[in-house]
């Protein structure tokens, strides 16, 4: 995870300083277009954060994450408008769900291989789409639930906090993904983080030093889905409706382009490219075909000549330097 | 119940099916050459659909030209493509030729929305309000037409899988890489050819279809999918077992939509493609060793 830019002391004080100046953007301006961009980039952050653990570490390509994030906020919407939970009741709910779904999802085909978790995870997304469109008396189908309340949190000792302001949503939405971010820091600077990568690079040998394959790969894809599932839980209040299009492929296309132009494995630069991609093509005005346009040329060049993205072009940088250090100056060792 | 019912359904799931069978069946040769699967395959149907429609709508094309030329023109371009991105594929990781090809299909796809927009178009030919009609079941002559075709393009294939030179060398790169290359064949032009012609069966199922269905660009998308699990179901690499999951899944298709809730007909792909890997991962009829 070393950075050959910065020392770690230098990074936290960075990381410190960002924190408090994303946090303090709502203070400088009312405009909503900016909060609205806040709040793109917070989401995606999470998506392309969870597909990033799942892709760039366990080595698994998962199509599963907008099912995930579609599962969570239908279960939250659901719960909400239904049976009348409080708002968080609803997002934890639908984020263990999701998680649940991914364990299922992972479970099956991750006994068989990872090309058929890849597929499955596809089929999954498709079915969640279906089901969403088509089992009209539990998700009312095409039409959604529109109008969906204005979120209200109670705390001990009487206080209440009722998000009816963009600003609100834009903490809310903000402090979320920090705190996913920081789990997955967490988790993939820990030893959970070195045997996924290692069981990604040789899964062979990893197992022969006693890491059990399957167990890292579950707990990343449950984990992913999870915080996946908790932020669709949140994000589809800001949305106020939330109906099939949840499922749309879009999102699918868009993370992983914000992972692999990143760097797949790379935790700050999928987290760069996630702000350059929600930020860049919305100041640039593109329709949304042009944007996925480009999204694809973007991924098939990145296929052609840069497959590390971002973050493996540092890597790489990185292991020269090491290379070049001692030896006595004297050639190969 | 009513049997002409019963036999119209059928025959509107064969007509399916068969289409079903040329996508997968190119799907699942390119699979089995390259080990590559094919993303932007959906969108070569697309482009075959869109390509018949301007053909006769505006230049005048007659219906079996705009058929050949559309067909002739895809494996072209699965010439092209091949030469210009599958080939520095070789040998990489599965993964990568699955985000090289979602990337294709992004560019091919979004960029025909903002060429075409969304809009369906109707492709109309002389022949459309025409009807075979035996008893009580009508049959339009495009959708039989189309099942003609279909076949046409199955019994093709399999002639030159078991019967030329060519075919011989390409279900030997497909059984064993290393060792087809060691009795001289070389796996790019293989390969090569297994594109072209993959694609071009893409293009005839979209030039076939496009009379029938409304065309539009997001038409390739929703088909691909189905497509990957028809491959999986009859066994990932293996040609007959893609056509024959297909025509099967056509048929269960259209017998079910006549009698049961639509979410039944859009899930049954994907459910028993999930079932079949938990019960039978190699698929119905065995993995890659036999194209």
């Amino acid at each position: 995870m070393n950075n050959p830019l910065m020392s770690g002391r230098m990074r936290a004080t960075l990381v410190v300083v960002g924190l408090v100046l994303l946090f303090a953007v709502p203070s400088f301006t009312r405009n909503e277009y900016v909060l609205a961009l806040g709040v793109s980039f917070a989401t995606f952050a999470v998506l392309s954060g969870g597909l990033n653990l799942v892709y760039g570490y366990a080595g698994l390509l998962s199509f599963a994450q907008v099912g995930f994030f579609g599962v969570g906020a239908y279960a939250a919407a659901l719960l909400v408008t239904d049976a009348n939970w409080p708002v968080w009741a609803g997002a934890l709910a639908g984020a263990v769900l999701a998680a649940l779904m991914g364990l299922g999802v992972g479970y099956s085909s991750l006994r068989l291989s990872r090309h058929a978790f890849a597929i499955v995870t596809l089929s999954f997304a498709l079915l969640c789409m279906i089901v969403s469109r088509d089992w009209v008396s539990l998700t009312r189908g095409a039409m959604g639930i529109p109008g969906l309340a204005v979120p209200q949190f109670s705390f001990p000792g009487g206080l209440s906090w009722r998000l009816n302001k963009p600003a609100d949503f834009y903490y809310l939405l903000l402090g979320l993904a920090v705190a996913c971010q920081a789990v997955i820091y967490a988790v993939v600077t820990s030893r959970i983080g070195r045997a996924l990568k290692a069981v990604k690079m040789n899964e062979p040998l990893a197992q022969s030093q006693g890491i059990n394959p399957l167990r890292y790969k579950l707990m990343a894809v449950t984990l992913s889905a999870f915080m996946t599932g908790l932020m669709g839980g949140f994000f589809v209040f800001y949305l106020t409706i939330v109906d099939p299009s949840i499922f749309d492929f879009y999102y699918t296309e868009t993370m992983l382009i914000m992972v692999i132009l990143g760097g797949a494995g790379s935790f700050w630069g999928v987290l760069f490219s996630s702000a350059i991609l929600t930020l860049l093509p919305d100041m640039l005005r593109f329709t949304t075909d042009l944007r996925m346009v480009l999204y694809g040329f973007i991924l098939i060049l990145a296929m052609l000549v840069f497959p590390g993205g971002i973050g493996g072009w540092f890597e790489r940088r990185r292991i020269e330097r090491w290379r070049k250090v001692p030896y006595g100056g004297r050639g190969t060792p | 119940m009513d049997i002409s019912f019963l036999i119209q359904l059928l025959l509107n799931g064969l007509v399916i099916g068969v289409i079903y069978a040329l996508i997968a069946m190119g799907l699942s040769l390119i699979f089995g050459v390259l080990e590559i699967v094919n993303f932007a395959h959906g969108e070569f149907y697309m482009l075959g659909a869109v390509a018949a429609y301007f053909l006769t709508t505006n230049l005048s094309i007659g219906y079996w030209p705009t058929i050949a030329l559309v067909t002739v023109g895809a494996a072209a371009v699965g010439y092209i493509l091949y030469e210009l991105l599958l080939s520095s594929l070789r040998g990489e990781g599965f993964e990568r030729s699955i985000l090289l090809t979602l990337g294709l299909s992004m560019v091919l796809q979004n960029g025909a929305v903002f060429l075409f927009t969304t809009t369906p178009k109707m492709m109309l030919s002389p022949l459309t309000y025409s009807n075979v009609i035996m008893g009580d079941v009508r049959m339009p002559v495009l959708r039989l037409f189309a099942l003609g075709l279909g076949i046409a393009a199955f019994i093709a294939l399999y002639l030159i899988l078991y019967r030329t030179q060519v075919g011989k060398a390409m279900r030997g790169v497909s059984q064993n890489r290393e060792a087809a290359m060691m009795v001289g064949i070389d796996p790019r032009a293989v390969s090569r050819l297994a594109v072209a012609i993959g694609i071009g069966l893409s293009g005839l199922a979209g030039a076939a279809l496009a009379p029938i269905y409304a065309v539009h660009p997001l038409m390739g998308f929703s088909f691909v999918f189905k497509a990957f699990a028809i491959i999986i179901i009859g066994g990932l690499g293996n040609v007959s077992g893609a056509a024959i999951a297909a025509i099967a899944l056509g048929v269960l298709e259209s017998l079910i939509g006549g009698f049961l809730p639509t979410v039944m007909v859009d899930g049954l792909a994907f459910t028993a493609m999930i079932l079949i890997l938990l019960i039978r991962p190699q698929g119905l009829f065995g993995r890659g060793v036999r194209v």
